[in-house]
């Protein structure tokens, strides 16, 4: 094992002096992926800055949209009302990483810094049209999300270059998001694939109806059909996906493909083949390519509906685990 | 065996805040002067030729204090079948095969010099697939036996034939037969503390050596034969146990690691200790034997099984240790699981050039049991009986003796059923094909000690200090199942101590007297049958004291209240209460008559009689002393591989409702029943916690654990992709404890280490095959099969 000197800057600034001066130097969040490849000796850096000290990284404003800290942790995100609420998929992704002893210290910008193609919180981000704020030597930019991942463990960061947070726009109220981890066990687990959806609806109707059918019970195509029947549109919905490219990925076409039209079960099984036919999963020791293909055709459908479900009943909460 | 005072409390365990506060000693914390840290080199390859090993540059690296090679040490063979060395030296046959082992004065610096060790190979064909491997043209793994002598197939010279009756002429009486073919994967004992061991050698190189194993008593046997082996004749050797974070079957054998250790400890001259990391554990230490079965099942038309017929194939690996063992007690729920006339087994054990196996919780017989119990279910369907009714009727009897020898004693197996059947609501919810279902399976398995050595005893010695503390000295082991605790129970209600006051000293062979080792949930009938059996000569003891010393202790008291008070007037006492020790009792510390517990002048507390025994003056006196070595009265397996092994038998059911997620595989568990038959729980809180633990292990079988191998290799070692279940995926598990105390054990206990893993597993895969209608014959049952087998089934 490597050894490393351990550095303590109190803001931003110095945090981007100290990379600047320091030789084979690496920014520490939580340290919950950084000292995993340490010990594995696929990373030895001679200096790790920390920024565990920088209090201007921890903030969660919830005036215009979202804007979120990169040293937020994601107990913090789980946690908080407000990002359950209107940014549910980022909540969902948040409270499902590791174990409460990691998401006590593991940071949102360390998850989408290390950029594994199965970082929880990344398809969210990319649902929810996340912009990354970045600070440097060369001064502040914003990068959208989507151009942010580059490939496995690559982002679009130049040398010394952090990133200090986040910035979710506001979706309107009748918007809802979901992320749905598929995994092999409740915790401690990466993701055999996930699957974030974001859906913006126009209800000609009714809406109390929609919550009933959504709280009254198990029978998803009855709630799907009652839905129908009241002609329930999709005016802009987002899918993402994780670990079925080298980078986490949206399904674009899929996106463009249900647009405008009105919910129904066919409509949700299409789409969930678009969204396979954008894949590309490959088989590895964690899962099968043809399994991680079909699971992308089940669960963009489940995690759409999910969605809805929470633009209707927000204050249900409307998770359950499981719909069908 | 009324009136228990401790017995069947539900008592804390014992030395549980110690190691919930960090204060326990475990390996990690058992620290030597002057200490050395051992670091083994693997082999890069399933199987080549070593053509050349340099250590040059690794010892000259700081910190470094020895490197050894298989040609620094001698060339020792060791195992169960002495099919290996400890360090290789010619050819190395798979992934996990020791290379070459550094000392150093920090773990870091050990492994540090592990990477200086240039290793040149020339690959070699490997062979990873038990079937391929058994053909004639094969390579071999190995060329030669243990002594020299060359072997022609990769098939081990194991014994594993066993027949009874006449399966050919019942196939063909038999009104319905089932066949299937199932699979069981290896899987990690996932011990929470790692293996390891620190070996000592004093100038006159007599060895103390730490070790987590649960055979004290084997291991220092072992390494006495290695030592005499290796030129070092006569010499001591002490075993100790450190605090043991689980074993599960980890430490039956002793490891290669161990051997290791002794070199590097005789090399240096100084303590070495070797740590395992959580990845040496899943990639260097032996697993559950891998398995395929091909059972046959018959029954005749009012569903009377008929015969069963039962081959199995086992993936040896590169080298032998109690995994290949596994069929002896395959053997069990083959012979013995239901009442079968007609039986026929035969298991191949073949070396490939994978991982080798050894012992795990429940030996062979969670393999079989998956076998026996998905074929139960299949023959039942093709019967058309209801598969509760079809165990029900098959079930085995009290008074029964198996085909295979296996005398029944107790068998309350009809109750298990019934508590399953009626805690999971089958009747209600069985059969409804509608993405939910529920299962079941039964199991028996040994319950009164397991005779596979030719011993398969415990001494048990109980000393009672001058104060009333009583020390008992074991030569069992406690690698964290409670043991003490229950000991302690025991001892306290034989001898009339309280459990407060027993003191149980495990673990050390210079200490205890000999035992067959913690095995084969052996510990608490055996060791608890040799602690009755001492505590009660104890309290013999002890009364023979108080009938010497109560009256006299009356007497002089009786006399100095006359001296302090002339109007005193004593009592007419009748000294016939307490004239001979039948007349006496002890309980709770208490000794006092039969006839009159309450006694104002004869009850007298224990101690007060301790002191008086002992302190009489010069020359001899009493000090209360007792020991007991038992072996239960069982035989070994003859040649045909029968015999009445055990002195008795637990049986026990799982009931499993599980909801399938159709669209995903996704098997997920409502409710899991799991009901024993323990004889008598000493201690009910431990009793489920053994039931709780061996279920989740069960899911963990049934659901989502196996280690990966590619090309032989481990490719999961970790926790991250080893799916052993966390603690967020608890399930709710109900344990029914069923008692019918058994005559022969202590207070009619049996034993429960294993039982509650056996049965989970297949009553999964029988409830996943009601919800949805497909079997899963091959484990773990994972989303992708069961999404498989669905998407096959609807063509
Ligand atoms: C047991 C365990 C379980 C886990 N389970 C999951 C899981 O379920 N899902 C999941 O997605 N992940 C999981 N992880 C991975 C890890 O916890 C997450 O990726 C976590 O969010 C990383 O955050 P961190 O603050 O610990 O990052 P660190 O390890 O500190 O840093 C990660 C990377 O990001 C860089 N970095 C950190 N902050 C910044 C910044 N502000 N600007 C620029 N670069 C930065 C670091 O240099 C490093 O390259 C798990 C890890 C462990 C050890």
């Amino acid at each position: 094992m490597s050894n490393y000197e351990y550095h303590k800057p109190q803001t931003v600034k110095e945090a981007i002096g100290l990379m600047e001066s320091l030789e084979n130097a690496k920014y520490i969040a939580g340290g919950t992926d950084v000292i995993v490849l340490v010990k594995q000796e696929k990373l030895a850096p001679a200096n790790l800055v920390s920024l565990r000290n920088i209090s201007e990284l921890v903030y969660i404003d919830t005036k215009d949209g979202l804007k979120l800290g990169a040293g937020v942790t994601h107990s913090a995100i789980a946690n908080n009302e407000f990002i359950r609420k209107r940014y549910s998929a980022l909540a969902d992704a948040a409270g499902a990483v590791g174990s409460k002893q990691i998401r006590n210290v593991a940071t949102m910008g360390g998850n989408i810094c290390n950029a594994a193609p199965s970082a929880d919180t990344a398809c969210p981000l990319l649902v929810l049209d996340a912009k990354i704020v970045i600070d440097g030597k060369a001064g502040k930019r914003e990068v959208p999300i989507d151009d942010f991942f580059l490939g496995p463990n690559k982002v679009a960061l130049n040398a010394g270059e952090l990133v200090t947070g986040f910035v979710l726009p506001d979706l309107g109220s009748n918007t809802g998001s979901a992320y749905i981890k598929h995994a092999r066990r409740q915790a401690m687990d990466l993701p055999i694939i996930g699957i974030a959806a974001r859906a913006a609806i126009k209800i000609d109707g009714n809406e109390a109806v929609c919550r009933d059918s959504f709280v009254a019970g198990n029978d998803i195509s009855q709630t799907i059909k009652r839905l129908e029947d009241e002609r329930l549109v999709f005016e802009d919905v987002r899918i993402a996906m994780g670990v079925v490219a080298p980078r986490p990925v949206r399904a674009k076409k899929a996106e463009e493909a249900i647009k405008g039209k009105i919910i129904s079960e066919k409509l949700l099984k299409e789409i969930g083949e678009i969204a396979a036919s954008e894949s590309q999963p490959r088989d590895s020791i964690r899962g099968e390519a043809w399994y991680r293909r079909e699971m992308v055709k089940v669960l963009t459908g489940r995690a759409i509906l999910r969605s809805i479900g929470r633009i209707v009943g927000p204050e249900q909460m409307t998770n359950p685990n499981r719909l069908w | 065996m009324d009136n228990l005072l401790h017995v069947g409390k539900n008592i804390p365990r014992t030395a549980e805040t110690d190691k919930v506060t960090g204060r326990a000693v475990y390996m990690d914390e058992y620290k030597r002067p002057g200490m050395l840290h051992g670091k083994i080199l693997y082999s890069r390859y399933a199987h080549a030729r070593i053509k050349s090993i340099n250590t040059e540059k690794a010892k000259n690296l700081p910190g470094v204090r020895a490197v050894i090679t298989g040609y620094d040490i001698p060339d020792v063979r060791v195992g169960f079948l002495g099919d290996q060395t400890v360090l290789k030296r010619d050819l190395v046959r798979q992934f996990r095969d020791e290379v070459a082992a550094v000392a150093a004065i920090t773990p870091e610096i050990a492994e540090e010099a592990l990477k200086l060790i240039e290793v040149e190979y020339e690959p070699l064909p490997a062979i990873f697939d038990p079937l391929e491997a058994m053909k004639p043209d094969a390579p071999l793994v190995h060329e030669t036996d243990a002594r020299g002598r060359p072997l022609r197939s990769n098939i081990l010279p194991l014994p594993w034939k066993f027949n009874a009756g006449d399966v050919e002429k019942a196939r063909q009486e038999s009104a319905y037969t089932a066949t299937d073919s199932v699979n069981t994967p290896w899987i990690n004992q996932c011990c929470m503390g790692t293996s390891g061991c620190v070996a000592e050698f004093d100038s006159n190189n007599n060895l103390m050596f730490c070790s987590q194993t649960n055979v004290i008593f084997g291991a220092k046997q072992r390494i006495q034969t290695y030592l005499l082996n290796i030129g070092l004749k006569g010499k001591k050797i002490r075993v100790i146990n450190p605090t043991v974070g689980g074993s599960f079957g980890t430490k039956l054998d002793t490891d290669i690691y161990e051997f290791i250790c002794i070199q590097l400890a005789l090399k240096t001259r100084k303590p070495v200790r070797i740590r395992f990391t959580r990845e040496e554990e899943f990639m260097a230490l032996p697993p559950r034997q891998t398995a395929r079965f091909t059972i046959e099942q018959g029954c005749d038309k009012n569903g009377l099984l008929t015969f069963r017929k039962v081959e199995a194939i086992l993936d040896n690996g590169a080298y032998t240790s109690w995994g290949a063992t596994t069929p002896s007690v395959m053997m069990l729920p083959i012979s013995s699981m239901y009442r079968v006339p007609n039986v026929s087994f035969q298991a191949t054990c073949v070396y490939t050039n994978n991982i080798y196996s050894q012992a795990m919780r429940g030996y062979g017989n969670p393999q079989a049991a998956f076998a026996v119990e998905t074929s139960m279910d299949h023959l039942a369907e093709t019967a058309g009986i209801d598969a509760a009714e079809f165990r029900m009727i098959n079930r085995n009897h009290p008074g029964d003796v198996t085909p295979m020898g296996l005398k029944i004693t107790t068998c309350p197996l009809e109750q298990c059923i019934t508590a399953v059947k009626e805690k999971i609501k089958w009747d209600e919810k069985r059969g409804k094909r509608n993405g939910r279902g529920v299962g079941m399976a039964s199991l028996i398995h040994v319950a009164g000690g397991a005779r596979v050595y030719l011993s398969d005893g415990t001494g048990i010695r109980i000393k009672v200090n001058e104060s009333g503390e009583v020390d008992v000295l074991s030569g069992s082991t406690d690698q964290g199942q409670g043991s003490p605790t229950v000991i302690a129970q025991i001892v306290a209600e034989a001898t009339g101590f309280k459990p407060e006051d027993v003191n149980i000293v495990f673990g050390d062979t210079a200490l205890g007297l000999w035992d067959a080792g913690t095995h084969a949930s052996r510990h608490t009938f055996v060791a608890g049958n040799a602690a009755v059996r001492a505590g009660e000569k104890v309290k013999q003891q002890i009364l023979e004291l108080a009938v010497q010393y109560i009256p006299k202790m009356v007497k002089r008291s009786l006399k100095q209240q006359k001296k302090k008070n002339p109007d005193f007037v004593e009592p007419e006492l009748d000294y016939t209460l307490i004239d001979s020790p039948e007349k006496l009792d002890l309980r709770n510390r208490m000794i006092f008559p039969k006839a009159a517990p309450d006694h104002p002048h004869f009850k007298t507390e224990v101690g007060k009689i301790l002191t008086s025994g002992l302190h009489v003056g010069t020359g001899e006196s009493k000090a209360v002393v007792a020991e007991v070595f038992w072996d239960p009265p069982t035989e070994m397996l003859n040649a045909e591989m029968k015999g009445n092994y055990s002195c008795t038998y637990a049986f026990g059911a799982a009931g499993v409702e599980v909801e399938v997620d159709r669209q995903t595989g996704e098997v997920k568990i409502l409710k899991l029943v799991s009901a024993h038959d323990v004889g008598r729980a000493i201690n009910p809180s431990l009793v489920k916690g053994q039931i709780y633990g061996a279920a989740y292990i069960g899911v963990g079988y049934g659901l989502t654990e196996r280690v990966q191998l590619v090309d032989g290799k481990v490719v999961n070692p970790n926790f991250r992709d080893y799916k052993i279940l966390t603690a967020n995926d608890a399930i709710p598990v109900e344990a029914v404890i069923i008692e019918d105390p058994d005559p022969a054990g202590p207070y009619g206990a049996k034993g429960i280490g294993e039982p509650g893993l056996v049965p989970t597993a297949p009553a999964i895969a029988n409830a996943v095959y009601d919800a949805i209608g497909v079997r899963i014959k091959d484990l773990p049952i994972t989303p992708e099969k069961v999404l498989a087998a669905l998407k096959a089934k609807e063509g």
